[in-house]
């Protein structure tokens, strides 16, 4: 569609339709086959009833005054912890992409220790330094309660807020420095700046990082179980049904309920986007801020307060890690990190390996998925969306329950994956497909058209397009979704623990499997080694990528 | 972009190469604790050494998920020490062959399955952990049973485990119900529920939440808190007055193994002299008549006699109303 310029010879027009249907196509398969199918299956369970199929399943579980409770509560939190994570996390994006003041670096490497913290370090975290015998309540010799709604807000912002960031960024980091300079000649005040050009502009991106924390909040049961105290919640009700009491059908049903509020919640962004007029011109100017006190010191302030609660709750656990016995014994001693039991270190270059596939794998597959989007037309690509930002929808324990389903069967040829480390790089990304979607789908926003256009009219292919107009430009989305996906996968369990054989194990099980032996020290060693692994691994790979622009920015003139 | 794809492919290509399977190999799930995993493994290893032995280890409730999941095409030979209420589940029942293990017709009928599915020469036992720093600081009595639990003073300084999310929750509930009666065991349940801080959903979550101060009293597991008093947090096992809520560790033949001859082999072993003496290390809860008391038994501070701190437990019965006892409890107790 975007070659109708007449001097394209009709075999490129032919081959770009046919690479448009391959960067679709591919992806498109992947989320058929490894997350409609398996979800399909689990619809399956949620309508069976003894030997036959029929919807009694459902009216038990919506008959149930537990249910309709967990329900409030979920919508009651996950409406809380989106406002907060998306208000924090645009505070954040903005001090990062559009403020001026030093020690970015120091904020952009904080803000998403959460995403490489095992979730055993961010429960015992705030315990240790919230609870009722942790260091602030001794400190101030006041009980704090922190089990309950207040500890589960705390937690699932911390957790959604790095997510935020990345998708807000995405957003923010490619606003047109033009427009802000004819601006400024018009003389519009800075609040005007900002509430008439950088609010609309990020607007696309804050509903999708609203989608994407209300989403996986009221999915996660990881920090309901830990905090939470008694505030149940959905999560905690599959949980109850099917690891308590083994019934597998009334999971399932929770399970698809939870599609509803995703599906409804993703449906009205859609409606508030299209509203919004997509107004992007070509050649644009990178904004580079100039230092404004008043906002760059308050911005900067509150995003170091920030950073320095998510460094507290790690710093603590990593701390605690060579403890003698926390909180009774405050020596110092390495004894916590001779770990024999659990398989040993053994798990973490399995992990690395399924790591670095799952973000190489998952990068290229969301890229490929973005770019072919844009070509096709709106009926064909929005049903594509909604699909490609429902995973998030699914808790991880049923994802991967959902998979022994599909890929423990004789009946298709999938059934090689299963026991295989491919089958958990693919669950680790398609966990995690959402967000990667939508930070690449926030970046292609900010693409112009007439930039593809223009590529086009001069007989460039989709296949040139792609690579020297597209990937240069979205670049640093894939950059953070590369990185986000590999983080995510060094320590996710919900999913994963469903799919570990005996012989083939990863981190997150290793650290669950210490801390049900009691040995919860050590569960948090290990977590500092796997922390540890990340950041070595982060760092090292940020550093190829800055030798890799170094060599090519000697090319071009900056 | 081709290459990266390229890559991409042969990379995960290389992830998909299973590890082949050897004729003899054996796949053995379990919900054992670590330690004493690696040490009936080893002997056992040893004593079967043409099969290799791969174990899986689950807590009990992820376990069973793993069953039910697993079901259209098991991959387990053998389900070895996993809770027997969970193991009289129908639906897993139907998965297991009746085998009669050598060495298991010792074992007295309540400690076996009438259809011959599953047999349990081990098992382990609940406990209140009791944080004796906190106790001292809160001027708390030390509890010595349910009914000193609902002492005000107690208020949200208990925790117990959810029932209709763990199995450790069950097991006390359903102690307190059969040693007291049905009638007066939810009065005492009634009764401490003001009390209690949190039900959690995880089993062994009361006793470590207890053992860092976060709370006085977890009604736990006994192992937990042997472990924890052995880490040397300031902790003391209870067993309430009037009997102590136990589960038996059960194991039973997979009937789609397709290695039948190592699941019995292996089965064999457990119950063999080998497997006892190693029993007698690790277990505080041993069913086999004639086993002397451990020395698990004896650091735990049991007496000789350990039935004198079980509560009476009917399995079959704590079995088959389990549902129904969970319903009840959800609909008095649920938050």
């Amino acid at each position: 569609m975007m070659n109708t310029a007449a001097s394209s010879p009709r075999r490129q027009f032919d081959a770009d339709r046919l690479l448009t249907l391959a960067c679709v196509g591919l992806p498109l398969l992947g989320l058929i086959l490894f997350f409609a199918y398996p979800m399909a299956i689990v619809f399956l369970r949620s309508i069976t009833v003894g030997d036959s199929y029929g919807i009694e399943n459902y009216t038990t579980v919506l008959g149930s005054s537990g249910f309709w409770r967990a329900t409030r509560h979920s919508l009651v939190m996950g409406g809380a912890t989106t406002a907060l994570s998306v208000f924090l996390g645009f505070i954040i994006a903005h001090a990062l992409y559009r403020c001026a003041f030093r020690g970015k670096w120091l904020i952009r490497a904080i803000i998403v220790l959460p995403l490489l913290a095992p979730s055993l370090v961010q429960a015992l975290g705030l315990i240790f330094l919230l609870g009722r015998n942790g260091v602030i309540s001794r400190a101030l010799g006041v009980e704090i309660e922190i089990y309950g709604f207040w500890g589960l807000l705390i937690a699932n912002t911390l957790y959604a807020l790095p997510q935020a960031v990345m998708i807000i960024g995405a957003a923010l980091v490619l606003l047109d420095a033009r427009t802000y300079e004819a601006a400024e000649v018009m003389g519009a005040q800075p609040w005007r700046q900002f509430r008439d050009l950088t609010l609309p502009a990020a607007r696309f991106g804050i509903l999708n990082a609203a989608f994407v924390c209300f989403t996986i909040t009221i999915t996660d049961f990881g920090n309901a179980a830990v905090i939470g105290g008694d505030y149940s919640v959905l999560a905690t009700e599959i949980y109850s049904q099917v690891v308590g009491q083994r019934n597998f059908n009334m999971g399932a049903v929770v399970g698809i309920m939870l599609l509803l509020p995703t599906v409804i919640s993703y449906a009205i962004e859609r409606q508030a986007i299209k509203r919004q007029q997509a107004a992007q011109t070509t050649g644009q100017v990178p904004f580079r801020p100039s230092f404004s006190p008043l906002r760059d010191i308050s911005m900067a302030f509150v995003s170091a307060l920030i950073c320095a609660g998510i460094v507290a709750v790690i710093a603590i656990v990593v701390y605690a890690s060579f403890v003698k016995l926390w909180p009774y014994n405050m020596g110092l001693s390495f004894k916590h990190y001779d770990i024999t039991l659990a398989g040993g270190y053994g798990s973490l270059w399995m992990t690395i390996v399924i790591s670095l596939a799952a973000a190489a794998g998952g990068t290229i597959a969301v890229f490929l998925l973005g770019l072919g989007l844009r070509r096709l037309p709106q009926a064909l690509a929005q049903p594509i969306q909604i699909l490609a930002a429902m995973p998030a929808a699914v808790p991880g324990m049923v994802l991967g329950l959902a998979y022994i389903l599909t890929f423990n069967s004789t009946a298709t040829p999938l059934y090689l994956l299963y026991g295989t480390a491919a089958l958990i790089a693919i669950v680790n990304f398609y966990h995690y497909h959402t967000q990667g979607f939508l930070t690449v789908a926030t970046g292609f926003r900010q693409l112009p058209p007439a930039l593809e256009e223009a590529a086009g009219s001069l007989g460039a292919g989709l296949g040139r397009t792609a690579r020297d107009i597209v990937a240069p430009f979205i670049a640093p989305m894939l950059v953070s979704v590369f990185f986000f996906l590999f983080m995510r996968s060094m320590v996710t369990l919900s999913a994963v623990v469903f799919l570990t054989t005996p012989n083939l194990s990863v981190a997150a099980v290793t650290i669950m499997r210490l801390d049900d032996a009691g040995l919860t020290s050590q569960a948090a060693a290990f977590s500092t080694c796997v922390m540890a692994v990340v950041c070595t691994a982060v760092l090292f790979m940020k550093l190829i990528l800055l030798l890799m622009n170094r060599r090519s920015g000697s090319r071009e003139t900056n | 972009m081709k290459t990266w794809i390229q890559t991409a492919a042969v990379s995960m290509s290389a992830l998909c190469l299973a590890a082949p399977t050897l004729a003899d190999e054996l796949t053995v799930y379990t919900a054992l604790e670590e330690e004493e995993i690696a040490a009936y493994i080893e002997a056992a290893q040893a004593a079967m050494p043409d099969t290799e032995i791969n174990v899986l280890r689950l807590s009990t409730g992820k376990l069973g998920a793993r069953l039910l999941a697993e079901a259209g095409n098991p991959q387990a030979d053998v389900i070895w020490g996993w809770a027997a209420s969970a193991m009289m589940d129908p639906q897993i029942l139907e998965m297991l062959e009746p085998y009669a293990a050598k060495g298991a017709d010792v074992l007295p009928d309540t400690f076996r399955g009438a259809d011959g599915k599953w047999f349990a020469p081990i098992g382990y036992m609940g406990a209140f952990c009791v944080n004796t720093a906190r106790l001292e600081e809160k001027g708390l009595p030390m509890p010595k049973s349910w009914a000193d639990l609902e002492n005000p003073a107690f208020k949200d300084e208990v925790l117990m485990p959810d029932p209709n999310s763990s199995g450790t929750g069950y097991l006390h509930v359903n102690a307190v119900l059969q040693s007291m009666g049905e009638e007066a065991g939810w009065a005492q349940l009634e009764a401490v529920d003001p009390n209690m801080a949190q039900y959690t959903s995880s089993g062994s979550k009361p006793c470590k939440s207890a053992r860092v101060g976060e709370y006085t009293v977890g009604i736990s597991l006994a192992f937990t808190a042997m472990q924890s008093i052995e880490e040397g947090y300031p902790l003391a096992m209870v067993f309430p007055e009037g009997g102590v809520g136990y589960e038996l560790e059960a194991s039973g033949l997979m009937a789609s193994s397709d290695n039948m001859e190592g699941a019995k082999a292996f089965l064999d072993w457990t119950m063999s002299d080998e497997a006892i003496g190693l029993y007698q290390k690790y277990k505080a809860l041993i069913t086999i008549p004639g086993v002397d008391a451990s020395e698990a038994a004896e650091k735990a501070g049991l007496p000789a006699d350990i039935s004198t701190v079980l509560a009476d437990v009917d399995f079959v019965k704590a079995a088959t109303q389990q549902t129904a006892v969970k319903e009840q409890w959800k609909e008095k107790f649920g938050r």
